[in-house]
């Protein structure tokens, strides 16, 4: 029998039933207009994923999740092996670039609306995935185990406590008991490497799929007047341009890793009073500072219950956005738009005023 | 196109194989690129490289043990002149790298778009339609 390249690639493609899903690349087209660029966060999100998968892996070789040995494997990780100082940093700046992106990914897709019919559950996959990478964030804050570390954790997970009737139960299963102790550094480890991995890849393949089903959304106006918008071949026109952004942004978070590495605190210290200026990582200063301005009473409640409520609103309208906003080209619609923009601003301000 | 190809993948390589080669250099001891020092913070610039390999030192014994409380912050830091000039080279090496990569990826793009306005993979307006030797085009 003859076995050459061509034949292994025939017999692999066939095994694997990849023909049709290689003949759908080659078909599927992506829409050219005026906000196309927005089109290319959504693959930047994923090669940062991939460089996190990667980075993450060389990390946990060598971390012990243990209360005595997180900070100092950590320590050891950036004094004594070969450019483990530089893998951290790539993580670490790679889990904020691709936060950043996520959050420019929404944003654009919420003033494109582009979540509207019959793309809701695309926005709402996508809403889950912004959670859960905020949560990797927040889980892997903890890890290197320093003052700043624990203070944040301490501040965060304290915060569900406010919640009527479950607060208690979710606090307490969050620390694995009363309090931050090693529990919650190998419950965090655990939620950190395995838990939150296999929800991001379970939500992350319906939201690809979901993609791929409705196609790329068009410009509303476009829609209105069924306008034929110009389209451009995934495969190799719009792939090929993918990559140089890849390119571009690899060599940022290169440049950036390698600039400003992230520092270690000395082990933290259980019985140590909290250091000044605990701060939370830069994607929750806006809900940090929520949390801050509002009294410790108002009346029958307390001021933290009341912003948690107002917070958990806020997440809600925003998850079901798409059902908020059914008639995007009324009246409605720009009154949701100005909301938006109202609530970007709302971020941002209070995302530098707890900076003060 | 091939040529086009051709010349991506050698760029790409020359991307890789001397970033691999500056991995393990700078993982020798003396070597020119940025290492990881244990560094008091404040001193970090202002140490020279005699006390920051002291202070490195000095936090090894912690991490291993694991068991004696480290009071200083790690701070990644240059240790002399050598490592910040060689950081500098890759930053350009770096740039330029993804300049190049990016002039042939655009060239890739400019020819990829050509095809595609020719219609040149469609077979009833393709301009190679009648062609004997255009067969199989669009399958």
């Amino acid at each position: 029998m003859k076995i050459d390249v061509k034949t292994f690639v025939a017999w692999f493609k066939d095994r694997l039933a990849l023909t049709p899903i290689l003949k759908y690349m080659t078909k599927k087209e992506v829409p050219q207009h005026e906000h196309s660029f927005w089109y290319y966060t959504g693959s930047s999100i994923l090669l940062f994923l991939f460089i996190q998968i990667i980075t993450g892996i060389m990390l946990a070789f060598y971390y012990r999740p243990t209360l005595e040995g997180a900070n100092a494997s950590i320590a050891r990780i950036m004094t004594e092996l070969p450019l483990g100082w530089l893998v951290r940093s790539i993580h670490s700046w790679s889990a904020t670039f691709m936060i950043a992106i996520v959050m420019v990914h929404m944003l654009a897709i919420m003033f494109t609306k582009s979540y509207r019919k019959p793309r809701e559950v695309t926005w709402m996959t996508g809403m889950m995935l912004l959670v859960v990478s905020m949560v990797f964030g927040f889980t892997g804050y903890l890890l290197p185990w320093d003052d700043l570390s624990l203070s944040a954790t301490k501040v965060g997970t304290n915060i569900p406590m406010a919640i009527p009737v479950v607060g208690k139960w979710v606090t307490q299963f969050l620390r694995g008991g009363d309090d931050v102790t090693g529990d919650t550094l190998t419950r965090f480890f655990l939620f950190h490497v395995c838990i939150l991995p296999l929800v991001i890849f379970a939500i992350l393949i319906v939201h690809i799929l979901l993609v791929q089903k409705e196609g790329m959304s068009v410009p509303l106006k476009d829609e209105i007047a069924k306008k034929k918008v110009p389209a451009l071949p995934f495969w190799p026109n719009f792939v090929l341009r993918e990559v140089i952004i890849w390119l571009v942004l690899l060599g940022t978070v290169l440049t950036v890793s390698l600039a400003f590495a992230p520092s270690l605190g000395p082990s933290a210290d259980l019985m140590a009073p909290a250091p000044e200026g605990v701060k939370p990582e830069w994607y929750f200063l806006f809900l940090f500072q929520t949390l801050k301005i509002f009294p410790a009473n108002m009346g029958p409640v307390t001021g933290e219950f009341v912003a948690v409520v107002l917070i958990m609103i806020g997440i809600m309208a925003v998850f079901f956005l798409p059902f908020l906003d059914n008639k995007p080209e009324t009246k409605k619609g720009k009154l949701v738009t100005y909301l938006c923009i109202l609530g970007v601003i709302y971020a941002i301000v209070f995302s530098i005023w707890s900076l003060q | 196109m091939r040529g086009i190809r051709i010349w991506c993948f050698l760029a790409l390589a020359s991307l890789v194989v001397p970033a691999l080669a500056a991995a393990r250099q700078a993982s020798t001891p003396d070597a020119p690129g940025p290492q990881a020092k244990a560094e008091v913070k404040a001193d970090a610039a202002a140490k020279p490289p005699a006390v920051a390999q002291e202070a490195k030192t000095a936090a090894k014994p912690a991490a291993k043990k694991g068991e004696e409380k480290r009071a200083e912050l790690i701070v990644p830091a240059y240790s002399d002149i050598r490592q910040r000039s060689a950081v500098i080279v890759f930053y350009v090496w770096l740039w330029f790298s993804i300049a190049v990569l990016i002039y042939f990826l655009r060239q890739w793009v400019k020819e990829a778009d050509r095809v595609y306005k020719a219609k040149y993979y469609e077979p009833e307006e393709s301009p190679r339609k009648g062609n004997p030797m255009a067969a199989g085009v669009g399958e």
